[in-house]
């Protein structure tokens, strides 16, 4: 199903906004953020085709599946506890990060906690769903928020206030020496292609090469969007006074004639459920990752250590981590996430070649 | 097959039986021949005896020749076991002792077979007769609607005391087999004493019986299944049962109407289109009430939120027990509203409906928006039109009501997400529950 490749790329693109990459690029703007974004779309998408036709090689097989007869059992269990990580972390970011805006804009006066048990009672009833499943209701969400979503967009683009100029002025930025932090939020817009280790077992015959294709138009108008939008809202300067950049640009917005006139609220009512999803499919992939380094059925027990986890993680994450030190470390996670994307890409790359030489 | 120990078989057959009061045990004497009959008279038919057995039994004169008459009339059957033949008389067969020869004679009563006015799942147009009350009508009303040789009918019995005869009906040619191998391990898995109707295994389908959507579709229209066995499904005729049961089934059945195929096609369209919007809003719309009332006023323009918070200015609780109040009336109201009898039925609706809700508002006890909501949500529960998922519907907007109560917007949301999840997670039979938007697994 050539579909669901792109669902999960899509996934990611629209997710990033909650993940802090408008604003990390936003604070580069003027130095190095637009060579950094035209960089980051031609490794995206490299990685992104490279990857995808590699795992092709195995149809309907996750990554578990694909590894689980080696004889290097030890080295199976340290790669997929190294690797859930990446996965891992991703899904924390996200919910620590939306968890804070929740807070911040819808309901200032709940306590974190109460938000989080929510999250993370939907969060964990759809990861143990199976894989078909998941994509089914991830297919389901974006089929409900898409019109939605491309009427935001419409409604930004169409905007009297939006200003062309402070988007061109940033644009004259473009030969600036481009930072390796900007290339990496970048990159993350692109990086729903790793899904595909567990999301692989639902792909049937080959990817077609039109795929890559809409993965790198989309990109281009996503990164725009995402970059350039709060830009023109709010002015070249004024743009980074924001920590989150696009939630102040909805709330820019307005709709005359609709009932809910500030769009802020149509845009976190479809970010609550886009961020769930988001979550929910990062998990999901280190969930099967940890499932997978077991020999036998996962029982019970286990599968409740590892939801304890992930709640004991989650909580703390809410505890200590505040708005601030989160967008911090998410800089650098971004950073090691590039790294870690592009070994785990290229290692897999040649262990097919040989295998299958 | 002549057996000899006719004598022993009359008498074990006859002490078994326990001679009831109903119970008949005749002897018929000609010249030439002499024959013994015995039926239980409430459930035989003793015209169809009259008819088809006593009066040749007069009128044929050579014993021998009587002898082929039986043993080629369609309606005899030949003695086989005792425990068979006993289970036989109990469902209203009557045994003839010719000679040596032991026949089992079906003239079973057939009552209740008259087919009854749809009431239920009515359209304006189409066919208008449902199923009856009886099988063997049933399953004629069904291989009118559907003459086709790939039809197969295959019949077991469940229930361990009313060991109600289950007919399955699938066409050969479309059913997917392994479906086919669910619903009959599912129906010989049945551990139940009494089964007198298919809607029984709603309950039954969950392993642990705590279903709360209905995962097979009853229905009392022929067409509909007439038209479901084309596309594929099994379906159960229950004996005794004015419904057939057809499975598996998926929401997108649940809220489809036979009526969809006699309009034209946007009209269709638009209607589909119209049930799926009550049911989100009748879902959704009381805790949604809850969540902008009293969380997120702010989410509404000036305006709206200004005449919601107005309307609520002489209220003395939080907008939950409003709401609560309200729902719980309108529960009580549609409950009494099915058990009263149909003449004092308008009268509790007036009532409920028009006295009450207008005084409640007057009173203050809860605001005129409220009552507005209420009515929305309650209208639109009945466009569902499959009784049974409308039921569902009914309990799924406490579950949205409690987590907007406790989580404001977020609740809301979230909470149609949940469900949204659950209801992925649900198949019936092996199909995929939310089939309309996702793709089947194995067909694609």
């Amino acid at each position: 199903m050539n579909r669901y490749f792109l669902y999960l790329v899509l996934l990611n693109m629209l997710v990033n906004v909650i993940i802090f990459v408008p604003n990390i690029l936003i604070q580069y703007r003027f130095e190095g953020a637009v060579m950094g974004v035209l960089i980051a779309i031609p490794i995206g998408v490299a990685l992104n085709y490279l990857l995808s036709t590699t795992i092709n090689k195995f149809p309907e097989q996750g990554m578990p599946e694909i590894i689980a007869n080696s004889k290097h059992r030890w080295l199976k269990i340290i790669h997929f506890c190294g690797i859930q990580w990446i996965w891992f972390t991703a899904g924390l970011i996200t919910l620590v990060g939306f968890i804070d805006i929740l807070d911040r804009f819808i309901n200032p006066e709940m306590p974190k906690m109460a938000l989080l048990v929510i999250y993370l009672a939907a969060i964990f009833l759809i990861i143990q769903l199976p894989t078909d499943r998941v994509m089914y209701f991830l297919e389901i969400v974006l089929f409900l928020n898409t019109p939605l979503i491309a009427f935001i967009i419409f409604k930004a683009f169409t905007n009297d206030y939006l200003s062309w100029d402070s988007m061109l002025e940033v644009g004259t930025h473009i030969f600036e020496r481009p930072s390796l932090k900007s290339i990496a939020a970048a990159t993350y817009c692109f990086s729903g292609y790793t899904n595909l280790i567990i999301f692989n077992r639902l792909i049937k015959g080959r990817l077609k090469i039109w795929n890559f294709f809409a993965v790198f138009l989309l990109g281009i108008f996503n990164l725009f969007t995402t970059f350039f939008i709060p830009i023109g809202f709010h002015g070249s300067d004024g743009a980074q006074e924001f920590q989150y950049p696009w939630i102040s640009t909805a709330d820019s917005l307005r709709l005359a004639y609709s009932p809910i006139e500030r769009v802020i609220f149509l845009f976190l009512m479809f970010y609550m459920s886009i961020t769930l999803i988001s979550i929910s499919v990062h998990w999901h992939v280190s969930f099967e990752l940890i499932k997978g380094t077991f020999k036998e059925k996962i029982s019970k027990k286990k599968n409740l250590l590892i939801l304890i986890f992930y709640a004991g993680c989650s909580v703390a994450g809410v505890i200590f981590l505040n708005t601030i030190l989160l967008n911090k470390i998410t800089v650098y996670w971004m950073i090691v996430r590039l790294g870690f994307e592009i070994l785990l890409v290229v290692i897999f790359f040649i262990w097919t070649r040989r295998w299958t030489a | 097959m002549p057996t000899n120990n006719v004598q022993s078989i009359k008498e074990s057959l006859i002490h078994k039986l326990q001679q009831p009061e109903d119970l008949v045990f005749k002897e018929n004497h000609t010249k030439e021949k002499y024959m013994e009959v015995l039926y239980i008279k409430s459930i035989s038919d003793e015209d169809v005896l009259l008819e088809n057995v006593l009066k040749p039994f007069f009128e044929i004169t050579s014993s021998k020749e009587f002898l082929d008459f039986l043993q080629s009339h369609p309606k005899a059957s030949e003695y086989e076991c005792e425990q068979k033949t006993i289970d036989m008389v109990m469902r209203g067969v009557a045994i003839l002792f010719y000679q040596d020869f032991v026949f089992l004679f079906d003239c079973k009563m057939d009552r209740n077979n008259a087919v009854m006015d749809t009431t239920v799942e009515t359209t304006i147009q189409g066919p208008q007769a449902g199923f009856s009350e009886s099988l063997p009508v049933n399953l004629g009303l069904i291989r009118q609607r559907y003459p086709n040789v790939s039809l197969k009918v295959e019949s077991t019995t469940v229930g361990n005391l009313s060991k109600t005869k289950v007919m399955i009906l699938h066409d050969t040619k479309f059913v997917d087999p392994d479906t086919l191998k669910r619903v009959k391990k599912f129906l010989d898995a049945i551990d139940i004493d009494m089964f007198q109707t298919g809607e029984q295994l709603f309950d039954i389908i969950k392993k642990s019986n705590r279903a709360l959507f209905p995962l097979m579709l009853v229905t009392e229209r022929p067409d509909r299944v007439a038209i479901n066995l084309a596309s594929g499904k099994v379906i159960l005729l229950v004996h005794g049962s004015s419904y057939a049961v057809i499975l598996p089934t998926v929401m997108k059945d649940l809220m489809s109407s036979m009526e969809d195929i006699y309009q034209t096609y946007w009209i269709a369209k638009f209607l589909q289109i119209l049930r799926y919007t009550a049911f989100n809003i009748s879902i959704i719309l009381p805790g949604l009430y809850v969540a902008v009332s009293s969380y997120n006023p702010e989410l509404f323009r000036v305006h709206l939120a200004m005449s919601i918070a107005g309307s609520r200015t002489g209220i003395p609780y939080p907008s939950f027990v409003e709401v609560l109040l309200m729902l719980f009336m309108m529960e009580l109201l549609t409950e009494a509203s099915i058990r009263l009898p149909k003449a004092i039925g308008p009268t509790a609706t007036t009532v409920g409906g028009l006295i009450l809700g207008q005084s409640a508002a007057e009173a203050g006890l809860v605001s005129n928006i409220m009552i507005v909501i209420v009515s929305f949500v309650a209208i639109s529960n009945f466009v569902v039109p499959i009784n049974a998922f409308s039921f569902t519907i009914r309990v799924l907007k406490y579950f949205i009501l409690l987590l907007a109560t406790i989580f404001g917007l977020v609740g809301v949301v979230i909470g149609f997400f949940m469900l949204l999840a659950y209801m992925v997670k649900l198949d019936s039979f092996g199909e995929p529950f939310l089939t309309i938007i996702q793709s089947k697994p194995s067909k694609e």
